[in-house]
């Protein structure tokens, strides 16, 4: 069981990390921003950064800390919300988040030094590089985990499976997945995009798989994650947490319509009220 | 150059390419030990049950799975591994070009894509199996740099190079069965370095791939009429080196581009988009394989089809001076 403690510090650390998500979002302006998948996946990243991954971000490229991948890459506010409470970026970068010449992109673009480990933003892809990287990690002797964020539309695209098969062939139990289960997608529900059993789908493809009901509660997190981190049971973990898309904003959670769109200066203070009424309650 | 590759020259010639580059493979695992070698189900085809065998624990088979076989190069390459990842050319730059693009192109993963089997080699099998459109979708993605090599030693040489070279290589494979060796076994290979095959300052022959002995001989026809010919083999088709075209559009009269590969976006694309900074170059004709499907047949009647054997050549060059 995780320490109460440590869940409230993931809980802090994720309203700090959504409250970036507001200011960077809506320091975009026009450009906008994917609100609704960014939201969704914060304790689950918050939990991976301040709770269960070995990492420094005064040396950023240590070789053996454990790597986190976003595959979800267009949720990019979620991991740059983390690095910037990590100290790996600071508030002033933050603040360039889709800026002309900015390097944070509103898809994540490689760059060990700020940590992010891979590009992502075509679908799928970072997942399967996350599985070479796990597999590289065998071959050297390392004994680091490999974290991926997956999105639960994202699971719709092919490489996902070309790759979930290849990692159960090559034993990869130094890799966890987590789909962030939110189930909405860009154009609508996933039931109504793709109806499909995800859990058992994954569970087909051979994978050590464990379903979260709240999968926005830090204490199942952190449960879940610690205990495949110590499994070394020859297959690859994947933790289906079913979340809530948009979460903690009133006018977004569940909504199909905040995918992706900018954010107007009324929205943004009924955000902020919204963040300010969740710390007094 | 170690003994033995020499040992296997003549049989790499009589092999073609499949074998030069899978035994290289083992070479260069047995020199480097962070060489690990991909395969998506082709493993026979590709000749590399002696690397599956050698080293079973640096030899990935991913399955039918073309996308994956790139992403996963990647990864292993962003962890300080170096991929070399063989497929056949009609499969592997279109199918996971995306892949190429996004997870290795762009995080400029140390990865060496082979496409074997590429042009029109795969005869009697049909359009689905061959490849004229490889080099023009590997070369539109930045950070890549494509090798073409022209004869076995080449060939091997171009993959030692290719783990001394930092950034994504797409090595693209042509000569079959009875594949001739060009180059005496001293001869220098740099990735991006063309190789004046032979001078001359009426027609200036430019080829990628096996095509150089076919080059070489049309310009053998053209000499034996009174036409200096040179024959220049641009291997690397990615970068270009342009200082050899420089010097080809200041002596020679007519270019002609020799490729087995479509006209847009190879060999052919590649030297007609530098020479359009030019005011005064020379002409440039294209020999490739069409913009079109081809016919049913084996590869020297698709050759022939295409006007790619050496009396065509010469005879192309000849018409058009």
């Amino acid at each position: 069981m995780a320490n109460t403690e440590t869940v409230d510090l993931i809980h802090e650390k994720a309203a700090l990390m959504r409250r970036h998500v507001i200011e960077m979002g809506f320091g975009a302006g026009g450009r906008g921003a994917h609100f609704g998948p960014a939201l969704s996946s914060i304790e689950i990243v918050a939990s991976l950064f301040f709770g269960i991954m070995t990492h420094d971000p005064e040396n950023p490229t240590w070789a053996n800390r454990d790597r986190f991948v976003q595959s979800k890459g267009h949720a990019c506010l979620a991991l740059y919300s983390a690095l910037g409470e990590a100290g790996y970026i600071t508030k002033e970068q933050m603040a360039t988040f889709k800026g002309d010449g900015s390097f944070l992109a509103g898809h994540p673009t490689r760059n060990p030094q700020y940590g992010i480990e891979v590009t992502s933003g075509t679908l799928g892809n970072g997942f399967a590089v996350a599985c070479g990287m796990a597999k590289a990690a065998k071959i050297k002797g390392e004994d680091h985990k490999v974290f991926c964020l997956v999105g639960d539309g994202e699971c719709n695209e092919g490489i996902i499976w070309e790759a979930a098969m290849n990692a159960v062939k090559y034993e990869l139990d130094n890799l966890i997945a987590v789909i962030d289960r939110n189930f909405v997608q860009l154009a609508g529900t996933t039931k109504d995009i793709m109806d499909v059993d995800v859990e058992a789908l994954w569970r087909a493809a051979g994978w050590d798989v464990l379903v979260l009901e709240d999968g926005n509660d830090a204490a199942s997190l952190l449960d879940a994650l610690e205990g495949m981190k110590e499994s070394n049971g020859g297959r690859p973990h994947v933790i289906i947490a079913n979340t809530t898309k948009g979460k903690g904003i009133s006018f977004m959670e569940g909504s199909l319509n905040w995918h992706a769109r900018p954010m107007n200066e009324e929205q943004y203070e009924q955000a902020i009220a919204d963040l300010e009424n969740a710390k007094t309650t | 150059m170690n003994k033995a590759a020499l040992d296997k020259l003549q049989d790499w010639s009589k092999a073609g390419h499949r074998n030069v580059q899978a035994d290289t493979l083992v070479m260069l695992a047995a020199d480097y030990p962070e060489v690990v070698a991909l395969s998506a189900d082709l493993t026979p085809t590709a000749r590399l049950v002696e690397f599956k065998e050698t080293y079973p624990d640096r030899f990935f088979d991913v399955g039918i799975a073309e996308q994956n076989l790139i992403d996963f190069s990647a990864g292993l390459a962003l962890e300080g591994l170096r991929p070399f990842a063989v497929g056949l050319a009609a499969m592997v730059p279109m199918r996971p070009a995306e892949q190429m693009r996004a997870a290795v192109g762009y995080m400029k993963a140390n990865v060496t894509v082979i496409g074997i089997e590429a042009g029109v080699r795969f005869g009697p099998l049909g359009n689905t199996h061959y490849a004229m459109d490889d080099i023009a979708v590997v070369r539109a993605i930045p950070n890549f740099t494509v090798i073409a090599p022209s004869d076995p030693l080449s060939t091997h040489k171009a993959l030692y190079a290719c783990i001394e070279h930092e950034g994504p290589v797409y090595m693209r494979l042509t000569g079959g069965p009875g594949y001739p060796v060009m180059y005496p076994e001293d001869f220098d290979y740099q990735i991006g370095k063309a190789i004046e095959y032979r001078s001359g300052n009426d027609v200036a022959f430019i080829t990628s791939g096996s095509l150089l002995a076919d080059a070489v001989r049309a310009a053998d026809i053209l000499e034996s009429e009174g036409i200096s010919t040179r024959v220049v083999d641009m291997h690397t088709v990615k970068p270009l080196d342009t200082e050899m075209l420089d010097m080809v559009f200041a002596e020679n009269q007519l270019v002609v581009t020799a490729e087995e590969h479509s006209p847009f976006g190879g060999l052919g694309g590649a030297v007609a988009e530098y020479k359009a900074g030019f005011a005064d170059a020379p002409r440039q004709v294209i020999a490739s394989l069409g913009d079109k499907f081809q016919m049913l047949g084996d590869h020297k009647f698709l050759m022939k089809q295409n006007g790619l054997t050496a009396p065509d050549l010469a005879g192309l060059a000849k018409g058009n001076l």
